[in-house]
């Protein structure tokens, strides 16, 4: 009973937003909020399609999506309050490290989508130019902080090698106004406002010096273990919907200006470049499927870095056995 | 009962009051604990006292506590006299100038209106992600509540004692210094006790939008990692250090304000 208080009063401060259970659907559908990591972004135009497209009522879900921190809805889906949630790939070793029971499910992003970005006139062509250098990350957390340091790894480099400067998500404006030499971006995103404010800038892709597992589906081991239908079905509409924009990104974008407010009033040009580009990190021959070493090597960067401290099952953080 | 004995119960009544506060904190841990282990959360979720205590151990031998509370104090202490000189000197031209009042009021009202946790990566985009930022966010929470209760406190001073001052030849210089610095100070006090408080949130959020060290980075950190007892060793430090500076606050405020027990005595 106290448990029960305890957690309903969890998730209500947690979450604002109506929670799911994850539950099987007989006949009716299965309602579920979905922690998205990010403000609504054209970025996530697959979901959309999918939800539009009816793909996800297909499978029996009637999905709503709750933009959050990144964290809380990997907490949630860790308490079994949320089946599923959008995440990057760190968040899975780091959750398990700390006890999460959490399981990534579909791998969204091919490519681990961080760069480090610079004006040409720093000359930075390789990681190993980064040396020296003063470079700037929203903070010692997240995607851009562990992108930043497996790119500093592969070229023998580390931490004390430069000096990392947290400035928030000011990282178009610093650069613009020289207040770092480089900074640590998405590389879907930064580098194309760079370049439509007339910037010339080196970029340095994370993915192609080292593969590390990036965004994803995830669930819980409750859920795979109690209602492994609707891991499938959510899986399979969500991987229809990323296909489709894949092969329609002009749809796919106008179905994303229903969903994203600001999206009709923004430099269309712009958007649909990040949209291309976020399309060119997600293309693979089979969509969905982890690579297992891309895995071993989030983990060897984690430790490396003593965010984790010792090594974990790596099997343990993912599956391909829901990708149709 | 020796009759005698009844004598000392206003002393042993007040003795025993003094034990309160830690009787209610020390029932406040043992609630957390039953339901961190009947609850059967996890540590994620809700860690127990055992858990964070050990956290803080580990943090402060390590000297991470140590390094991110400076860092935190540091901002603090700089935030608050800063926003506290500004606070003040202002506080009392507008108490002097209603012409000053109607210009700028529209302007301080408007200030308190707009959430500073909007406005902080704007505040570290133009003034950088250094310390500045922080005290000025720190500086800015201040400023208000002391603002505020100067321009109260210098107007509560009975127009009868400026006769008497005047009448006594007084300067400007002693008017400020004999009669209104002493009559507002009580309420002065107020303000600089609500302030104290708040730049401890001032600094937080700016260390929470962009910082490299601080109580807010090590909750980020927490969060980030997913290491819930960090979160909560960096949260209880920051109580700890609101509740430091509440009392340094309330300490000044019974010296310095000593001779008006004297007068109600």
């Amino acid at each position: 009973m106290l448990k029960k208080i305890v957690l309903i009063m969890l998730g209500l401060a947690l979450s604002l937003s109506a929670c799911s259970t994850p539950k099987s659907a007989s006949g009716a559908l299965t309602k579920i909020s979905l922690p998205m990591g990010y403000i609504p972004n054209v970025q996530f135009a697959p979901f959309y399609v999918a939800v539009e497209k009816r793909y996800f009522k297909d499978a029996g879900i009637e999905i709503t999506f709750d933009y959050k921190f990144e964290t809380d809805g990997v907490a949630l889906v860790g308490a079994n309050n949320l089946p599923f949630a959008v995440v990057s790939g760190e968040q899975v070793p780091l959750a398990r490290a700390q006890g999460l029971p959490i399981v990534y499910v579909a791998a969204w992003y091919q490519k681990y989508p961080v760069a480090v970005v610079s004006k040409t006139s720093q000359n930075i062509q390789t990681p190993a130019d980064l040396k020296g250098k003063k470079i700037g990350l929203p903070g010692l957390f997240g995607a851009n902080y562990i992108g930043l340091d497996a790119l500093l790894y592969s070229a023998g480099l580390a931490e004390k090698d430069v000096t990392l400067d947290s400035i928030g998500f000011n990282q178009v404006a610093a650069l613009a106004a020289d207040r770092e030499q480089a900074a640590s971006v998405y590389s879907a995103n930064e580098p194309v406002q760079l370049k439509a404010q007339g910037y010339a800038i080196n970029e340095l892709q994370v993915a192609d010096y080292v593969k590390l597992a990036s965004n994803g589906i995830i669930t819980n081991e409750k859920t795979i273990t109690e209602n492994p239908n609707l891991v499938r079905g959510f899986v399979k509409a969500f991987l229809h919907g990323l296909s489709d924009t894949i092969a329609n990104p002009d749809e796919a974008y106008t179905i994303s200006t229903k969903y994203v407010d600001t999206l009709a009033g923004a430099d269309q040009k712009v958007q649909k470049e990040i949209l291309a580009r976020s399309i060119d990190e997600w293309k693979t021959d089979r969509l969905g499927m982890s690579d297992p070493q891309a895995w071993q090597n989030m983990n060897d960067t984690l430790l490396k870095m003593g965010s984790i401290t010792k090594p974990l099952d790596v099997s343990k953080m993912f599956t391909n056995d829901f990708i149709p | 009962m020796d009759i005698n004995s009844l004598k000392h119960l206003p002393h042993i009544a007040k003795h025993h009051r003094r034990w309160l506060g830690f009787i209610s904190l020390a029932a406040g841990i043992f609630v957390w604990w039953l339901i961190a282990r009947y609850g059967g959360l996890p540590a994620f979720i809700l860690p127990s006292p055992a858990d964070v205590w050990t956290r803080f151990l580990r943090a402060l031998l390590n000297g991470e506590l140590a390094r991110h509370t400076g860092a935190t104090l540091l901002e603090v202490s700089l935030g608050l006299f800063s926003g506290v000189l500004f606070a003040t000197i202002l506080g009392y031209m507008l108490a002097k100038s209603r012409m000053l009042e109607q210009i700028l009021s529209p302007y301080l009202v408007a200030s308190q209106a707009v959430p500073l946790v909007a406005i902080a990566p704007l505040l570290v985009l133009w003034f950088g992600p250094g310390i500045f930022s922080k005290i000025l966010i720190c500086g800015l929470i201040v400023f208000f509540p002391v603002l505020v209760n100067t321009v109260v406190g210098i107007r509560a001073v009975p127009p009868a004692y400026y006769d008497l001052m005047r009448s006594l030849h007084a300067t400007r210089g002693q008017i400020l210094r004999y009669l209104e610095i002493p009559a507002a100070l009580p309420i002065f006090f107020g303000g600089l006790r609500i302030g104290a408080t708040l730049s401890v949130i001032g600094a937080v959020v700016g260390e929470l939008v962009g910082a490299d060290t601080g109580l807010g980075v090590l909750i980020n950190i927490g969060r980030g990692t997913f290491d819930t007892p960090m979160v909560f060793v960096a949260v209880f430090t920051l109580v700890a250090l609101a509740l430091l500076l509440y009392g340094l606050v309330t300490w000044f405020e019974h010296r310095l304000l000593k001779w008006q027990e004297h007068i109600q005595q």
